[in-house]
């Protein structure tokens, strides 16, 4: 249920997000400073996330060779691929056996 | 009004090459709500009332994690506030356009129909309403279908194989795709950095703090630049 309905909160402010200019601010234009910060919100919320997600229960982040391997070498793989599919199968084929191996 | 068949055909062919690359994500999201222990339906309703891929696999692997509910809905908003530059770059295009259209538009308004509609803002109204909904049908239904066929997906694939890291793997490459001037890797890099340093405030709130510390360095070294 909590679920749900932190997907409900998401999901209207997403819609808020995407139509407030179309729908109530055509006439505004973004101030400035706001849209200069705003190209920095992805990759700063990315890179966050990235680490957020390998944290541990204990508060410890399981950020070892595996990991770090993987993440290294699906970053390259997109950047000269721009492929995600091949990122993903890649990356996890370099996680697992990189594992295997320590 | 008679649908011309020759755009809906042409915004078809355009969106669909384009949904390739969200396949992944589709199915990484059913994957991802299997291994949460959300409720399917709970976690597969994010296809339509969120409809963007980042911040529902933002918010359904942080609500996996045990991350504090607050973060992981203000994570998932964040990771889509870069909406708010698309909706204010349409803004001229949809003033042309009827009520219900302003209305329903930016619901479909997601990186893939920005990119494929904004090229055609200086058609006439009606043509760009027919090949806006056209391609914006074309990705709500496949990505409806993707994340469904994820979700039937995910009990078959063994706990062992740690697929959860595959949602790390798919924003390493957002943020690589993203990267068109380096201070964009600088933010990326700090926000990384600082979560880690805090990783160990309680509910995964750090990535917060890391992520304003991504962003106020990446502004500042931008301003910083000639």
């Amino acid at each position: 249920m909590i679920a749900f309905l932190a997907t409900v909160v998401v999901g209207v402010g997403t819609y808020l997000s995407r139509s407030i200019f179309i729908l109530a601010l055509a006439q505004k234009k973004i101030p400035e400073p706001v849209l200069l910060a705003l190209q920095f919100v992805a990759p700063a919320v990315l890179g966050a996330l990235i680490v957020a997600l390998l944290i541990n229960d204990d508060g410890s982040v399981a950020m070892g060779l595996p990991e770090l391997t993987a993440l290294g070498v699906g970053g390259f793989i997109t950047y000269k691929t721009r492929n995600h599919i091949l990122t993903l199968v890649v990356g996890m084929a370099v996680f697992w056996v990189v594992r295997a191996l320590i | 009004m008679s649908v011309d068949r020759v755009i809906v055909k042409r915004a078809i062919a355009d969106a669909l090459p384009l949904f390739v690359p969200a396949v992944p994500f589709a199915l990484v999201i059913g994957l991802a709500i299997v291994e949460a222990g959300i409720n399917p339906f709970s976690g597969w309703s994010g296809s339509w009332l969120i409809f963007g891929g980042a911040a529902q696999l933002t918010l359904i692997s942080l609500l996996g994690s045990g991350a504090a509910v607050a973060a992981a809905v203000t994570a998932a908003l964040v990771v889509n506030a870069r909406h708010l530059m698309y909706s204010a770059a349409h803004a001229p295009t949809f003033q042309k356009q009827p009520s219900w259209f302003r209305w329903l538009g930016p619901y479909l308004l997601i990186d893939q129909m920005f990119a494929l509609t904004i090229i055609e803002a200086d058609r006439d109204p009606e043509t760009f309403r027919t090949y806006y909904l056209a391609a914006g049908a074309t990705f709500w239904t496949l990505w409806q279908a993707t994340t469904a066929l994820g979700l039937a997906l995910g009990p078959v694939v063994p706990l062992e194989w740690n697929l959860e890291f595959a949602v790390p793997l798919l924003f390493i490459g957002l943020i690589v795709l993203g990267i068109d001037k380096w201070p964009k890797a600088v933010a990326a890099l700090v926000g990384g950095g600082v979560t880690f340093l805090v990783a160990g405030m309680p509910n995964r709130t750090g990535l917060l703090v890391g992520a304003l510390a991504g962003i106020v360095v990446g502004t500042a070294l931008e301003r910083m630049r000639p």
